[in-house]
């Protein structure tokens, strides 16, 4: 009854190849338009949805503060920093930022732009360190004695060992989402920039995003057109004919298209991981065309004698379930991504990897057998007669032997894998660090080793100090729990510094009692405080303490400065930061919160274990049901997930041994090669399933039929996915180089398992599922 | 004598006006900016509203003396409001020698010391206003010394005339001095007092705009009563608010010293 539902639907689908052909072609078109409206987000604040409310306050944090994440350039010379050339240079450099599109000039700062406070014998003084027309050895050699008086800027704008110096720059909030533009200008503008002796290096969190975009572009640029290769080539291998090459390509391209092209309509930004998905798509979307040419061609061979409409709707009514199975279950694989990940970049990874993999289907469906309607009927050299095989077949014959002989052996290493499995787990480790997205060859790796191991760092913790009343930050008892807390989370490792108001009260104190280093404390006088900044705007700027406390006196902002930017790091001084807060602050009188990158970055990426785990057991669960309701047994389904269930314990080993993190990218492997993987084993028990129960085969015959076609189509199935997959690891995006990595070797131990381990089971349970259905 | 001489100037700039002549030059205008009666010296009461970006006020109410002395112009304010800064207090002598750098000093009742504040640039902020110590030493002027001038035309601001003029600093000097790169002034054509302006940062991006409203008539001088001034690029707002204007009590020179900072008013 399904079959002759199924062969009306066909002959239907290829009487009508020409409207649905061009129905196919119109759709791709429509959706490929919006592709020059993608947008990339490349900033670590798009590792969290927008409704998010410790993002929401960390924006609110942002803009009373006017923090930004920015562009940090160091000027290092081994001989030291306080000479007049290179306080020139950071002049020079200083004022060539300014002048650069996206920068915004009032928030250059370096030792050319910062102010110096000083006290004198009648007054306070505030100016800048040096006046570049000025500059001699003696000045240069007061800007050092300076610097040294300054608490503030020694370790955070100048090197301790005074070889560098740095110049941080901020971008308008206009540039948001085109840091990469500015990025470029300073590249070319330090590509340029040649001093001898001086040694320049450009990183920094805003030159991380916007060095992220130009990567990721070039990386795409390389990946995509090797995968498409690379998939062409197992086609030629596999059919030796050029419809066997093209129509597959087609559909690849179509699930490609389609998928980023409704991206792009959705207004949903293109993300690092993002630039994973067209290779997994041409990966994935390739194995449908595989099966149903691979079947045309056996029909082919077996019966020459038929039409091309017959060829197709035969191929077609013996691969549709299958293909449909297959894809049902890659698509349970995405959807789980979507509902275990709380991060938009990997949620909408999933949708969008659904939706390829869905447009494949589709177009499996529907413009395969319809593009093959314009050609006749046509033979494989890889598939001459009924009865002669080739050297792949053979191969897999050989296997079939090899499994039927020794079961034992077989589920014995099983089990070992599994065991072992169980214990990589144990051992994994969540982690991320976002220079981390960049080979460790790339100068803004470097450039950040630099910067982090000269000066206190470029990783922010900032914590906001909310007081009820305006002007209650000067109240002398809140401003000692504030030097209090700086000084305790500076014990803290990879603490290496910190600013807040605290530190320009003690300064001025210090510096209107004649610059005595006696008076660098709190005065316990409220007034006092308050007449400090009177006094300060007599000669500083009216912005100058914008990015520690609000114009009412009530808000605080303390930044930390730390030279890591690896998650297990950020997690313990958070944590413990936390702890002191709860003990010390959350009064009514005075509240603290935790905000910046490093809290933020502790915030999302403490989820992705989590989300790991849910994702890869909610994976599961939707296969094991995909399956147990197609075969309509319990027993089946179990058997189904078997080999992809070993391969994911398996890539927990290969994690724990290599020292992979659970990081961002890899922690969607799991989802993924379940989904993927489950593949082979639901062709391998379908066409047991056929074998045994419909047309009542021995355990041996089943074996030798089994391995010869089935078999050879998984090999090619398998090759397609691995070497796929496997292109992502020549990506220069480490992150999706160890994706590709993993899910390339748990696609691998699937095939695998799939082709050994279940049959091995089959052989030695011999469920009843396989035996007893029509007899 | 003089104020013929002014009458005179205005009916013949008037007159050139009508005519559709040409445009008086920008340094003659600038001139009679300077000529314009201030009355020697006045008492009034200061009230400054800073705004930042977000909108969050601060207000500090000051008497504000000022006395000519010859041409040096001595100015000095005490801090009424808020509490945590009252009695502190502000003296400034502006000196008309550009060359000669000004003298100012602070009292801070805190700390029971008068600062000294270093002599600072023209273009530095006074007291955290969006107004530069050069814009309060000028109030309604337009500098003689500073700018090549080009009257450019007649607009109308507030309902009243006035010469639009685009000023360009002398030098490179100058305009880093100032911390303007350009700027445009609308000169009342009858009263030659300076309305609005605007200017530009040193790299060209637009700075500030300022306005200066409710002039009117006390005790027969022409008197501004509020400046409104927006800075376009950190997006804060300065509001001054002139109030008890009084220029017939002649003030003792006295006021204009160190000690009168620490005693107060």
């Amino acid at each position: 009854m399904k079959t002759k539902r199924a062969q009306a639907f066909f002959n239907w689908v290829t009487s009508h190849y020409k409207p649905i052909l061009i129905l196919s072609f119109a759709a791709f078109v429509v959706s490929v338009v919006s592709l020059p409206k993608l947008t990339k987000d490349t900033r670590y604040e798009a590792f969290l949805p927008p409704q998010d409310s410790v993002l929401i306050q960390r924006n609110a944090i942002k803009e009373t503060f006017g923090l930004k994440d920015p562009m940090v350039i160091a000027i290092k010379n081994d001989k030291g920093i306080f000479n007049p050339t290179s306080l020139g240079i950071v002049d020079d450099l200083s004022e060539k930022l300014k002048k650069i599109p996206g920068i915004d000039p009032d928030q250059v700062r370096s030792l050319s732009t910062e102010n110096n406070v000083v006290g004198t014998d009648f007054g306070i003084l505030v100016e800048p360190f040096f006046e570049s027309e000025e500059l001699t050895n003696s000045n240069a050699k007061a800007v050092s004695q300076a610097i040294d008086n300054f608490e503030l800027y020694k370790g955070s704008l100048v090197s301790k060992d005074k070889t560098t110096t740095l110049v941080i720059a901020e971008m308008l909030d206009s540039y948001d989402l085109k840091q990469h533009e500015v990025y470029n200008s300073l590249q070319a503008l330090l590509a340029d920039y040649q001093h001898d002796n001086h040694d320049f290096y450009l990183a920094g969190e805003g030159a991380v995003s916007g060095y992220l975009i130009k990567y990721i572009d070039e990386d795409a640029m390389r990946t995509n057109p090797f995968a498409g290769l690379v998939i062409a080539f197992i086609l030629i291998f596999a059919y030796r004919t050029v419809r066997g090459v093209v129509i597959p390509n087609l559909m690849v391209l179509a699930s490609v298209g389609i998928a980023l092209g409704l991206m792009a309509f959705f207004g949903v930004d293109f993300y690092v991981i993002t630039n994973g998905l067209p290779v997994v798509l041409i990966a994935i979307a390739v194995a449908d065309g595989i099966h149903i040419m691979g079947e045309y061609y056996e029909l082919a061979a077996k019966h020459p004698g038929l039409s091309q409409k017959e060829l197709v709707v035969n191929t077609m009514l013996s691969m549709w379930r299958p293909i449909t199975i297959t894809s049902i279950t890659t698509i349970a694989g995405f959807m789980s991504i979507v509902f275990s990940s709380y991060m938009p970049p990997m949620a909408f990874f999933g949708v969008f990897g659904g939706i390829g993999v869905a447009t494949a289907l589709v177009y499996a469906l529907f413009m395969i057998p319809s593009a093959l309607m314009l050609l006749k009927p046509q033979m494989s050299k890889a598939f001459e007669s009924a009865n002669t095989i080739d050297g792949f077949g053979k191969f897999m014959s050989g296997l079939g032997d090899f499994v039927y002989n020794r079961p034992r052996t077989i589920l014995v290493s099983a089990v070992l894998i599994v065991v072992l499995g169980f214990f990589g787990a144990l051992k994994l480790k969540v982690n991320e660090d976002r220079i981390a997205n960049f080979q460790s060859t790339e100068p803004i790796v470097q450039a950040d080793a630099v910067i982090n191991s000269k000066t206190e760092g470029t990783s922010y913790l900032d914590v906001l100090i909310e007081t009820p009343g305006t002007e209650d930050i000067f109240q002398p008892h809140n401003l000692k729990k504030i030097e209090a807390l700086q000084r305790h989370v500076e014990t803290l490792p990879k603490v290496q510094g910190s600013t807040s108001i605290v530190d320009f009260v003690k300064k001025m104190h210090q510096s209107v009692n004649e610059d005595n280093a006696e008076y660098y404390t709190i005065p316990d006088d409220e007034a006092l405080i308050s007449q400090f900044f009177l006094l300060y705007s007599a000669s500083g700027n009216p912005t100058d303490f914008d990015n520690y406390v609000d114009y009412d006196y009530r808000l605080a902002n303390v930044r930390f400065r730390i030279n890591s930017g690896e998650y297990l790091d950020e997690k313990i001084i958070v944590e413990k930061t936390q702890d002191y807060l709860d003990a010390n602050f959350n009064t009514p009188t005075i509240k603290a919160t935790q905000s910046g990158k490093v809290a933020l970055d502790v915030h999302w990426i403490g989820k992705l274990g989590q989300n790991h785990f849910t994702g890869a057991i909610v994976a599961l669960l939707v296969v094991l049901i995909v399956a147990a309701l197609s075969f309509r047994s319990m027993a089946g389904g179990v058997l189904t997930i078997v080999p992809v269930l070993i391969s994911v314990l398996f890539i927990y080993t290969v994690m724990g041994v290599l020292d992979i993190w659970l990081a961002v990218g890899t922690s969607m492997f799991a989802a993924i090669a379940i989904g993927v993987g489950v593949d082979f084993a639901v062709h391998t028990v379908d066409r047991f399933k056929y074998l045994l129960a419909e047309k009542g085969l021995s355990l041996q015959q089943a074996f030798q039929e089994f391995f010869k076609s089935a078999g050879r189509a998984l090999l090619f199935n398998f090759l397609a996915l691995t070497l796929g997959f496997g292109v992502l690891m020549t990506s220069a995006v480490p992150p999706l180089n160890r994706f590709g990595f993993l899910v390339a070797v748990a696609v691998m131990v699937s095939f695998i398992g799939s082709m050994t381990i279940l049959p091995a089971i089959i052989l030695l349970a011999k469920p009843k599922f396989f035996i007893t259905h029509k007899n | 004598m003089k104020f013929n001489t002014i009458t005179m100037m205005a009916f013949l700039l008037a007159i050139g006006f009508v005519q559709g002549q040409s445009l008086p030059d920008g340094q003659s205008i600038a001139e009679q900016t300077y000529a314009r009666n201030e009355g020697n010296s006045v008492k009034r009461k200061l009230i400054m509203e800073l705004t930042d970006k977000r909108g969050k006020t601060r207000v500090r109410e000051t008497t504000a003396l000022r006395k000519y002395f010859g041409e040096e112009r001595r100015l000095i304010i005490f801090y009424e409001t808020p509490t945590s800064v009252k009695g502190t207090a502000f003296l400034t002598y502006d000196y008309p020698d550009a060359e000669v750098d000004d003298d100012q000093w602070l009292y801070l009742p805190a700390l029971r010391k008068t600062r000294r504040i270093s002599a600072s640039n023209r273009g530095d902020y006074f007291l955290g206003t969006d107004l530069t110590y050069e814009d309060i030493k000028l109030e309604t002027k337009i500098s003689r010394d500073d700018y090549n001038y080009k009257t450019i035309g007649i607009e109308q601001v507030d309902g009243q005339e006035c010469y639009v003029l685009e000023a360009t600093p002398k030098d490179e000097a100058t305009a880093k001095e100032l911390g303007y790169s350009k700027g445009k002034f609308w000169v009342d054509a009858n009263i030659w007092m300076m309305r609005k302006s605007e200017s530009w940062d040193i790299a060209g991006n637009p700075l500030k705009t300022v306005h200066v409203t409710d002039i009117r008539k006390v005790q027969g001088i022409w008197t501004l009563h509020r400046i409104d001034v927006q800075n376009h690029k950190t997006k804060h707002k300065t509001v001054f608010r002139f109030e008890d204007i009084d220029y017939s009590t002649d003030l003792s020179d006295d006021y204009f010293t160190e000690e009168a900072l620490v005693d107060g008013l």
